[in-house]
């Protein structure tokens, strides 16, 4: 294991080894581990998803909701007076962003929104209300769509991947860190409660370009590389991916603080998730996998 | 160093990067941008047809929604068909829900179609049995036949006996029993010969339409809304054309149901009359219906300076005798109100956030390598991708919805990604000269671009599927993704290559 080399004239050398040190064990992993604890993960999320899995948004499975801005409130309380004055069981949850503060208020299909906003108003005239409503049927198409386009997006980028590589193994395992980046999103999405919407699903479309970006990166590195070592590549790609999954952790988290847009938000959320598990996917599973892949004795002949 | 800057600057690269930033700056200074109603304010309704139907009956459907929703007198509406079953109506600036729910209604009901003549209701739109195919002549009359129901026909027969040239009126979703103030011309207008075709005996509209419809109209001479209120007593509405907009507030407040029905630019006050009564015609009737003898295959003729007017014209009359018998019924599958005071908040908050997230791409890139000289260019040249993304949109007139917002975000977050696997590239370079065997600048930039076009080209993939597949709002998304992704690899990425080589390579 080489150590990492300080004292360079690099602009970035002092930082550079600094963030190559807080790594490095990752270098030094047993493969086998690599592979076998996200994969574990991978199973525990499967199973989260089937028990466990998120609500469809109103979007996704029909129903009516008002959101009122500028409302402070205590939901449950609203939510009691609500159902009673309205005769139908609603739910509220409340939300808040830098500027403004406000309440969700879910009712099932068939409630009239403006039924809802004038109760509301006389308790908060001076509230901004938004509503909308979306009857089953079309939820239900919303849904077919949804599924078809992720499905769809996962073959073409599988496809683009082994055009990329022409090298079973290695896109195999891209493919695969992004099914598993994916499924943990979902089932971090259930464990906290985030609905399945239509904004959700472009956030998980999303996450196939962002995973694959990381993955490209380690894959390219160590299959085309220049660094004398597979460890020393390794390295230098970890560090990289850290540098860019910070960052890009860094900008969503922001958006997600500032906005009080719902779409935004969840957007935001379901992609830190994502690129949570695909820390883990790409710098371990995949690496591990990479690992193992180069290091097994040639039988001759390159793929 | 001078020499180098100069080379820097005149690179292809950089040079193509400059174009464009300057391009998209005029671009969305002469053009603003356009934003999507969940953002600027509106009602946006989802309707979907009870049936799938073939795209000659879907452009009748969106035709004649335009038609009737005009009368309502609202503004800026968009009707697009999408696939087979969806109808998506984007209405702006409507400011309560109210309004927005007469919206609905509008596109869940079927058309309401009278025929009227001297002030009786001879026919409505189930009278109408069939409207033929209608024909432009080589000298710019133009011809709809259709054939009227055995019982409306006799109706006319009786009504119209040996009045020839009196006119014939048809409505569309008229607002009945309703008490209309209009402006002093408007009412002159209306109670004037203007609308008698040829004959200046028969009743005016004004007569015509109190007597058929139950509308009564009024002049504007500054009543208050109280006032107004006691004229319209009984009736079921209050329709405001062109008059103070303060009225409206003022009669809602005294539990009066208002519509109000804005002046567009250059509208005359015929044209406002006919859209707010939706009213088409009049025409004059022809000698032959005027014997007393019933006719149920009848035509509606015009004359028109040029082909296209008379096709035009046709083509509305045409649209109009079918709405009130319409194929397909419409159901609001989903709906979505947004405030435009509220719209305005999303704006800034969209501003706020991206600027948020850009000083903590800064930040962070900073924190990472300890250089200014790094985080500020990275972070400056996703700025410019932002800057040239907009100015696209605005040059498209691409309608900013927040999924697209959220495609230039991802846009802007994989470019970040691709910046600093090239600025790693560039520095391990540097840092393994003396130990490893050297790879030249050039070789590491190819690797840092297989990677950069990699992944560029797997969400392009992916993304053109939602662009092509997809009914809705995710359309928006992909094509901002699939957008910024091209602007980086072809504009902001080889640049910052560019630039980061000439600031590294300085030390």
């Amino acid at each position: 294991m080489p150590k990492s080399r300080t004292g360079e004239k690099s602009p970035s050398g002092g930082m550079g080894s600094r963030k190559r040190k807080l790594l490095g064990f990752l270098a030094e992993m047993d493969y086998r581990k690599m592979i076998t604890y996200p994969l574990a993960v991978f199973i525990l999320a499967l199973i989260l998803v089937a028990v466990n899995f998120p609500p469809l948004g109103i979007d996704l499975r029909g129903g009516v909701v008002v959101t009122a801005y500028g409302v402070d409130a205590n939901p449950d309380q609203l939510a009691r007076e609500l159902s009673q004055r309205l005769g139908v069981e609603v739910r509220v949850e409340s939300f808040t962003g830098v500027d403004t503060r406000g309440v969700r208020v879910y009712a099932p299909v068939g409630t009239d929104p403006t039924d809802i906003i004038k109760v509301m108003k006389e308790k908060y005239p001076n509230a901004q209300y938004t509503h909308s409503e979306v009857q089953p049927t079309f939820g239900e198409m919303a849904q077919r769509q949804g599924i078809k386009a992720i499905v769809l997006a996962f073959i073409a980028m599988a496809v683009v991947v082994f055009l990329f590589f022409r090298d079973p193994v290695p896109s195999m395992t891209i493919i695969f860190s992004a099914l598993s980046d994916m499924t943990i999103a979902i089932a971090l999405m259930g464990i906290f409660g985030i609905e399945l919407t239509t904004a959700t699903i472009a956030a998980l479309l999303m996450l196939i370009g962002y995973t694959v970006d990381s993955n490209i990166l380690l894959t390219t590195k160590l299959l085309r590389r220049k660094e004398d070592t597979i460890e020393e590549a390794y390295l230098s790609a970890v560090s990289t991916g850290f540098t860019m999954s910070t960052t890009t952790l860094g900008a969503l988290l922001v958006l997600w603080l500032i906005s009080t847009s719902q779409t935004i938000d969840n957007i935001a959320i379901v992609l830190i998730f994502g690129l949570l598990a695909d820390f883990m996917n790409t710098w371990i599973l995949n690496a591990g996998v990479l690992k193992w892949y180069l290091s097994r004795p040639s039988r001759g002949g390159s793929s | 160093m001078r020499r180098k800057t100069k080379r820097l600057l005149l690179s292809w690269r950089v040079l193509l990067l400059i174009i464009f930033l300057v391009g998209s700056i005029v671009t969305l200074a002469v053009r603003p941008l356009t934003f999507g109603i969940d953002i600027s304010g509106g009602v946006a309704l989802v309707a979907q047809t009870e049936h799938p139907v073939d795209s000659k009956t879907m452009e009748l459907v969106v035709d004649s929604l335009q038609r009737r929703l005009n009368t309502l007198g609202v503004r800026e509406i968009t009707i697009e068909a999408q696939g087979d079953r969806i109808v998506l109506v984007k209405v702006a600036n409507v400011s309560t829900e109210e309004q927005a729910n007469q919206i609905k209604a509008v596109i869940e009901s079927q058309g309401v179609f009278y025929m009227e003549f001297a002030g009786v209701i001879f026919g409505t739109g189930q009278d109408i049995e069939y409207v033929g195919i209608y024909q432009i002549k080589p000298d710019n009359t133009w011809v709809v036949p259709f054939r009227i129901s055995k019982k409306a026909a006799e109706r006319f027969a009786r009504l119209a006996y040996g009045k020839k040239g009196w006119p014939v009126d048809m409505f569309l979703d008229p607002p009945a029993n309703s008490l209309m103030v209009v402006p002093d011309s408007v009412y002159r207008l209306m109670n004037s010969t203007e609308f008698n075709a040829e004959a200046p005996e028969a009743p005016t509209l004004l007569e015509r339409i109190n007597r058929a419809l139950n509308i009564s109209v009024v002049a504007y001479a500054n009543q208050s809304a109280e006032e107004i209120k006691r004229l319209a007593e009984g009736k079921e509405k209050v329709v405001l054309v062109d008059v103070p907009q303060e009225l409206q507030a003022g009669l809602e407040d005294l539990n009066v149901t208002v519509r109000y029905v804005l002046r567009k630019p250059g509208e005359t006050d015929r044209q406002i009359i006919t859209r707010t009564l939706g009213l088409y015609g009049p025409y004059a009737v022809g000698e032959g219906l005027t014997v007393g003898e019933p006719q149920q295959d009848v035509q509606i003729t015009g004359r028109a300076p040029d082909r296209l007017t008379a096709e035009q014209e046709a083509r509305k009359i045409y649209t109009v005798l079918k709405s009130g018998s319409l194929p397909v019924k419409l159901t609001v599958v989903g709906m979505e109100f947004i405030s435009p005071r509220l719209g305005k908040n999303f704006k800034t908050q969209a501003l706020y956030a991206g600027i948020g997230a850009l000083i903590t791409v800064l930040l962070i890139i900073y924190l990472h390598y300890r250089n200014w000289k790094i985080a500020i260019p990275v972070a400056s040249t996703s700025l410019f991708e932002v800057i040239i993304i907009l100015g696209f949109a605005a040059l498209i007139r691409w309608n900013l919805d927040l999924p697209s917002i959220a495609g230039i975000i991802a846009a802007i977050g994989t470019g970040v990604d691709q910046q600093v696997v090239i600025t790693d590239e560039l520095l391990s370079g540097e840092r393994s000269t003396r130990i490893t065997r050297r790879a030249s600048v050039l070789k590491r930039m190819g690797r840092a671009f297989f990677v950069i076009f990699a992944s560029a080209a797997t969400t392009i993939a992916a993304m053109s599927f939602l662009l092509v597949y997809f009914v809705g709002t995710l359309k928006g998304f992909a094509f901002t993704t699939i957008l910024g992704v091209l602007i980086g690899i072809l504009v902001t990425r080889p640049a910052y290559a560019e630039i980061a080589k000439y600031l590294l390579g300085e030390d």
